[in-house]
């Protein structure tokens, strides 16, 4: 796929590994950084995850100047204005954020007041808009292999006060080293792995087959969904088989950089949406959406999701399927791949099973027109169609 | 060459800066005669100022919301809510005149957004009525995500911007 015009960009330094945490030291020093702030949350404490990072600096030249893990499920404007004047009092230079979206998104909302001098973020929201370099180190270290959070431009922060979600993009947002460790996600119930890989993958479909799909972005999603389908069943076979949790993590890195310069589409629209009437978790929402909204798509992305068959369905499934009908078997394949995750970590099938109320549709149509998402997916649909979209996965 | 280049170039900016003029009181027309832009522009928190911008000096154009009602400021220098930059005048014009989906641009990184990106959403649907308006269905078919369903015939909407009389308001609805 060659676009009209394109830009991509993933500069973001990838260190993955089964101990490659061990090399904070030296990607803090290659930054010129040696007084760290650890961003993190209780929970990843507690569960001796962020502990291996917060180890793995002790045996380093830099030190720790602060830990801060008061970092709330939804990362809002208090917190990120209360990091930044832990950073300006303790002296630091740099951020390392261990964590899963929500810790990701507060350490780059961080990173812009330090860096513009931010009095109220609100003014900084937008897309594209933020000029100059970052000023200080960030290292990011995922916890959960889904979001791709270490290698995307975007950031969402809730003003709990003004009651308003502000999103920015900008590629200064991008972290400087994304670290992929093992042991930072082998301990994830199957479940949340279930679900976090399904939105990974909906992140590589959308990508590929949205308005700005080019050949860069391509190259990122195919490798993203090969990883899953290959490793995603042994994950859910053998929850600590690291080099599968590292391959997954690397499939969530890979379609997050994939999805931050080609964009998603009608599946997350409709998961904004979701999650924000009715408070089905992102991860849940994809897994239940993405093939409906591959059917959606179907007349004008078909050649595209022929393509993804390979990736989806291994080689031999695909050179045994006529090409016309390879459009079809690769929403098949997603289908198949649903029924087993059901079927082993309780993955819900339909919006129904989630929660979902009739009544909600409505509502839950309306908000996923007006999404950002919808307006980079190939085909737009009308207020009807997605209705009708919406009550066939309910 | 490099000097007929920089000609061309200003010719570019002039020509956006007419268009803007025309597409500036289309939408101010298009809030009063369409109710779905009115509907766009009453989700603006009020008082909200959006400016179209070249990069880096301009033109631009730009309008306030007030109380469900756009309000034309022209090219003149305002404090902007929601700034949308043409990354160059290139970028702005295929897709000003109707050649070009708004949104694609977006896509595309030929423009950027300081400001909300919700209510950027917003003027971007707005804009591609103003466009079913402003220029025939042989156009705006390619780039508009659905055939332009008009709440006002083209004639009325063209009179209402070149006479800007609040009394076509009620023939129209
Ligand atoms: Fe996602």
């Amino acid at each position: 796929m060659i676009p009209d015009y394109y830009e991509f960009c993933n500069s973001a330094k990838i260190v993955s590994g089964s101990h490659a945490i061990e090399h904070i030291g030296y990607e803090l020093a290659a930054l010129g950084a040696s007084r760290p702030l650890v961003l993190t949350n209780k929970q990843l404490l507690e569960l001796k995850v962020a502990t291996v990072v917060l180890d793995a600096l002790k045996d380093t030249e830099a030190e720790v100047v602060a830990i801060y893990d008061d970092v709330p499920v939804d990362s809002s404007v208090a917190v990120v204005n209360d990091v930044a004047r832990v950073y300006r009092e303790k002296g630091a230079d740099a951020i390392v954020a261990v964590g899963g979206g929500s810790v990701l998104d507060t350490a780059k909302g961080a990173t812009i007041v330090l860096t513009h001098g931010a009095e109220d973020l609100m003014d900084y929201r937008g897309a594209e808009s933020l000029m100059g370099r970052r000023a200080i180190a960030f290292i990011a270290i995922p916890t959960t292999a889904g979001t791709g959070s270490e290698v995307t431009s975007a950031a969402v922060i809730k003003d709990t006060e003004r009651h308003v979600k502000m999103g920015f993009t900008s590629l200064s947002l991008l972290p400087d080293v994304a670290i992929l460790d093992p042991r930072m996600t082998r301990g994830l119930p199957l479940r949340l792995t279930a679900s976090t890989a399904m939105d990974a993958l909906t992140h590589a479909v959308e990508s590929f087959s949205c308005v700005q799909a080019n050949p860069l972005s391509d190259c990122y999603a195919r490798a993203a969904i090969d990883l899953i389908r290959e490793h995603l069943p042994k994950v859910m076979a053998e929850p600590r088989d690291e080099q599968a949790r590292l391959a997954l993590a690397n499939a969530a890195m890979l379609a997050g950089a994939a999805f931050s310069n080609a964009m998603v589409g009608i599946v997350h629209a409709m998961g904004h949406a979701t999650g924000g009437v009715a408070g089905v978790p992102h991860g849940d929402a994809m897994a239940i959406l993405l093939p409906h909204g591959m059917a959606f798509n179907l007349e004008v992305a078909g050649d595209r999701y022929g393509e993804l068959l390979l990736g989806l369905a291994g080689a031999e499934v695909y050179a045994s399927t006529p090409r016309e009908e390879r459009p079809a078997a690769a929403i098949e394949a997603v289908r198949a791949m649903m029924r087993t995750l059901h079927e082993q970590a309780g993955l819900p099938l339909t919006l129904g099973e989630a929660g979902v109320l009739p009544e909600q549709v409505p509502d839950i149509a309306r908000a996923a027109l007006n999404d950002g998402a919808m307006s980079m997916n190939p085909r737009q649909p009308t207020l009807d169609e997605l209705t009708e979209l919406l009550k066939g996965a309910l | 060459m490099a000097r007929r280049g920089w000609r061309t170039k200003r010719a570019k900016k002039a020509l956006t800066a007419v268009v803007y003029g025309v597409l500036g009181r289309g939408l101010v027309a298009s809030a009063r005669l369409d109710d779905r832009v009115r509907d766009e522009v009453r989700s603006w928190p009020d008082g909200t100022v959006v400016t179209l911008r070249i990069a880096p000096f301009g033109p631009q154009v730009s309008w306030r919301a007030a109380s469900g009602s756009l309000e034309y400021l022209g090219g003149a220098e305002v404090a902007s809510d929601l700034l949308v930059t043409f990354k160059s005048v290139d970028d702005a014009i295929p897709l000003l005149l109707g050649m070009k989906p708004v949104l694609g641009s977006f896509a595309e990184h030929r423009a950027t957004v300081r400001g909300d990106l919700a209510v950027a959403m917003s003027l971007v649907r707005c804009l591609h009525i103003v466009e079913g308006y402003l220029f025939p269905d042989i156009m705006t078919r390619r780039i508009l995500p659905h055939p332009a369903k008009r709440r006002a015939s083209h004639l009325t909407a063209y009179v209402f911007l070149i006479f800007r009389t609040a009394s076509l308001e009620g023939a129209a609805s």
